[in-house]
């Protein structure tokens, strides 16, 4: 039978297109309603939910054996510690390589916070009385990794020596151990460094994560340490393929008998974070972090079993920079106008679903116990539009004027905040400002290099968690590490006395005269951040998060006292 | 035919040197270099470090110096190494080709798969509920994003099924079965909009031909339904399917470099994207020209296809 259009006229049904498409557009409405009101729902039933912000470890004797897998948004640039800080990079290189000091993993730390210096290749330690002279007993019997060139051969302070004076030759850490005079190693356990300048918090540097001791051999071999990785830590790197996976393995000579517990880590590449998040849920990943409540009760919905910890941060890394050193920035009644012009509250409220702090740049342990309030945070930190007009008038700029920001979205909620200040700025101040969305590459080039006008959105790096770092190298104008480009001799002065007091409360009251300048002067103007969950899979023992410690980032070191409940 | 084809492949060779000259433009003229970028990732390296290492990159030699390096690196088949890596180029397009060239192929293969026989039963169906469910999901398919699609499709395998393809590449030769578990879902997400577009011109050639009078003279021959269809009308009506498929090649290759995101493949895409986003030159430029190489290679094998179709076309 021919087919024309006639035949075909008389055998459809009596379904024509408009109510095909009508019958699928109502059907498409209503599934859309539904759909909405349950995220609605579900949003209203999240800004009651709390979770742990501490999972103390496990009171069980631990259990050998296990595979631990993570989806990982990071890929290391490279395999030298030396060229990179990437948390790429450090959330396993922490495993295969020690450092010469640590700080406490889950099962020693008392709480989240607890930042009590330990040994890892050092045993003990101790500085001079003028503290230009740090002595470190480095632990006896600790071996290389097996693998060739080291084969095993024992740890000596001579490889301390190459290692800190390797990093200051070349490489991002250079900064920070060119400020090493010498070393000498008297014996083959003992490393004695000669400071350029009194620094009693010497220590804590040496345990930053990006601290890790390499070894000469490969180095002096491969005339970098692109390809391998041998350490003396728990864990050897057996397989690195980027963009797929790193696979760990535990270090059967680890000198620290016993441990690590898991037979093998695996890191599995993975960009996109609803993957990430699947890959939870499917089980293919042990944790998983989320910024969002929502996100975060949405998997434990269909993961009940599941642990959550809320991760408090301590400080906030993301802030509003001000090109201070020109006008009208210069001026710090214009500072503080725009830091009283923006209401920080909101953006919790709304961005971080009332799941966020405020905002500050010093990790708040280093100078009082509990998290700030507003109120504490001065004057300047208060939403007041009315005498931020009023200043601004003051500083001459009545009518407000026109400026820039630019920004890289490190995170979604980023855009948002920019835009909720932007609107701020305009409503409050009549500050009109033109925003630039960089990519990644283009807005460090430019935020580095420290000769852009108007406004940054402005950052630190993620790996710092010493008082040195986040005072003296954030902070003096003189450091490289000054990206809030703000030159304040009261601030130079707080921060190198700093390095010269040893007493703990004293380091407190002055750390507390350094925020509160910072704030009185709004040299950095902290914005709101996130608090967010981690999650993991029932059977994982002593992973409890750490402040500025992220176990899934450069916490991660905190694996060698893991096991699985299996 | 021979001289049309040496015709074809002396006509890429503009072709290929103005999209070298563009690559090359377009990377210099956006701002930041690969070492800004790997200064991010570190955190800060000094001024002097950094000109060092422009030097030793050759960064800080003039612009046309820099082409004329690169045209003869591309030339003599020796792309060099990757800036941000330091990894050979040819090493990592080694292992991001087979992965891409294999979602690109499950993908052609699903997507034809889907689109052809859909696409004559709409036609012969036109304006039935079968033709309208058709045109819907073709219309869907045109319509969805794959960066939506694609996680749509693995946040619902893992709620509905608590599974999703196996991260952590595996090679077809190491494991077929994890392979396969890998590559069908991304392949079905990446080949769903391909299969969209070829699904409406099969639809719309199937029916300009079934009008032809050799169709009506097939039909009169009391010939069976399946062969007018199948062996006088389809293999006419898939001229104008084949220009359409060659054209969405590169619509595939775009695709992949989201899907590839997703699902976490290592290929091609991934490998590209990355290194736009660290300025990585040698890598950007090298994947620009192999991907131009393809696509003047394939629409050659596309109109070479024509001939087979239909014999009354002649090359000259």
């Amino acid at each position: 039978m021919p087919i024309d259009d006639r035949d075909l006229t008389s055998t459809q049904s009596q379904v024509t297109r408009r109510t095909f498409l009508g019958r699928v557009g109502l059907g498409g409405a209503v599934a859309t309603t539904v759909l909405t009101g349950a995220r609605q729902r579900r949003a209203q039933a999240d800004s009651t939910t709390s979770y742990p912000d501490w999972i103390p470890p496990s009171p069980k004797p631990p259990k050998r054996g296990g595979i631990l897998t993570r989806a990982s948004e990071w890929d290391p640039p490279v395999l030298d510690p030396r060229l990179t800080n990437s948390v790429g990079l450090f959330q396993f290189a922490c495993l295969v390589y020690n450092r010469l000091v640590r700080y406490p993993f889950s099962d020693e730390a008392a709480n989240t916070t607890d930042l009590t210096l330990k040994g890892d290749l050092a045993e003990s330690w101790q500085g001079s009385p003028d503290f230009r002279i740090w002595t470190f007993k480095l632990r006896q019997g600790v071996k290389w990794q097996n693998i060739a060139p080291l084969n095993g051969r024992e740890l000596v302070a001579a490889d301390i020596k190459y290692c800190y004076e390797a990093y200051a030759k070349e490489g991002v850490q250079s900064f920070t151990f060119r400020e090493i005079e010498g070393i000498e190693t008297p014996d083959k356990y003992t490393v004695r460094i000669h400071l350029k300048t009194p620094n009693v918090m010497f220590p804590q540097i040496l345990a930053e994560v990006v601290a890790v001791i390499f070894p000469r051999e490969v180095l002096e071999e491969d005339g970098d340490l692109k390809k391998r990785m041998i350490g003396t830590g728990p864990f050897t790197l057996k397989e690195h393929t980027r963009k797929v996976k790193a696979v760990l393995a535990r270090n059967p000579d680890y000198w620290d008998k016993g441990r690590p517990y898991i037979d093998e880590y695996h890191i599995l590449s993975t960009p996109d974070a609803a993957t990430r998040t699947a890959a939870f849920r499917s089980g293919q990943s042990d944790i998983r972090w989320v910024a969002s409540l929502a996100d975060a009760e949405a998997i434990r919905k269909t993961n009940p079993t599941a642990v959550l910890e809320e991760y408090k941060n301590v400080q906030t890394v993301f802030g509003l920079a001000l090109a201070q050193d020109k006008p009208p920035f210069n001026d710090v009644r214009v500072r503080r106008a725009i830091s009283m012009a923006i209401d920080r509250q909101k953006q919790v409220d709304t961005i971080y679903e009332g799941h966020g702090i405020l905002g500050w740049g010093v990790p708040y342990i280093y100078y009082q116990d509990k998290m700030p309030t507003a109120a504490q945070l001065g004057p300047y930190w208060q939403y007041k539009p009315a005498e931020a007009k009023k200043l601004l008038a003051e500083a001459g700029h009545p009518n407000g004027f026109e400026t820039t920001l630019f920004y890289y979205e490190y995170f979604p909620q980023m855009s948002s905040q920019v835009q909720l200040v932007q609107l701020d700025l305009q409503k409050n101040l009549n500050i009109n400002i033109k925003i630039n969305k960089l990519d990644y590459t283009t807005f460090f080039g430019r935020y580095a290099e420290g000769k852009w006008d108007g406004m940054a959105w402005g950052f630190k790096t993620g790996y710092a968690v010493s008082l040195d770092e986040q005072a003296y190298q954030y902070m003096h104008s003189k450091s490289p590490k000054n990206y809030f480009r703000f030159s304040d001799p009261v601030v130079d002065e707080l921060v190198t006395k700093l390095r010269q007091t040893p007493d703990k409360a004293e380091q407190r009251v002055i750390t507390k005269k350094v925020v509160d300048r910072e704030h009185d002067q709004v040299l950095r103007m902290w914005m709101p951040y996130d608090n967010g969950i981690l999650i993991w899979q029932p059977p994982l023992r002593n992973i409890g998060a750490l402040a500025m410690r992220r176990n899934d980032g450069y916490g991660a070191s905190t694996f060698a006292r893991l096991w699985l409940d299996k | 035919m021979y001289k049309y084809v040496i015709r074809r492949f002396l006509l890429a060779v503009p072709v290929l040197l103005l999209s070298s000259l563009i690559v090359f433009g377009l990377m210099r003229v956006m701002p930041g270099d690969a070492l800004t970028a790997l200064m991010a990732e570190s955190g800060n390296v000094s001024e002097r470090e950094l000109a060092k290492l422009r030097k030793d990159l050759g960064l800080d030699r003039p612009y046309h110096e820099q082409y004329l390096i690169w045209l003869w690196q591309m030339v003599s088949f020796n792309p060099g190494y990757s800036i941000f890596t330091n990894e050979p180029i040819a090493v990592a397009l080694k292992k991001a080709i087979p992965v891409t060239f294999e979602l690109a192929t499950l993908a052609m293969i699903l997507g034809l798969a889907i689109a052809v026989p859909v696409g004559v039963l709409s036609a012969i169906k036109q304006d039935t509920p079968a033709d309208y469910t058709g045109r819907v999901v073709a219309v869907s398919g045109l319509s969805l994003p794959d960066f939506w699609l694609g996680t749509l499709v693995i946040t619902f395998a893992a709620i509905w099924f608590r599974w999703i393809p196996p991260l952590g590449y595996a090679s077809f030769w190491d494991s077929p079965t994890k392979n396969l578990q890998q590559f069908l879902l991304p392949a079905a997400v990446l080949g769903f909009r391909l299969s969209a577009a070829t699904m409406r011109m099969t639809r719309s050639t199937v029916l300009e031909v079934l009008r032809e009078d050799y169709v009506r003279t097939a039909w009169a021959k009391g010939l069976a339904g399946r062969i007018v269809v199948y062996k006088h009308a389809l293999k006419n009506a898939l001229i104008p399917v084949v220009t359409i498929v060659g054209g969405q090649l590169g619509t595939l290759l775009a695709g992949a470099v989201v899907v590839e995101t997703i699902f976490a493949l290592p290929g091609m895409g991934r490998l590209t994207v990355e290194a736009i986003l660290f300025r990585d030159y040698p890598v950007v430029q090298t994947n620009v020209m192999l991907v131009a190489g393809i696509l003047v290679t394939l629409n050659l094998l596309v109109d070479l296809t024509y001939a087979w179709l239909d014999p009354r076309i002649r090359y000259r």
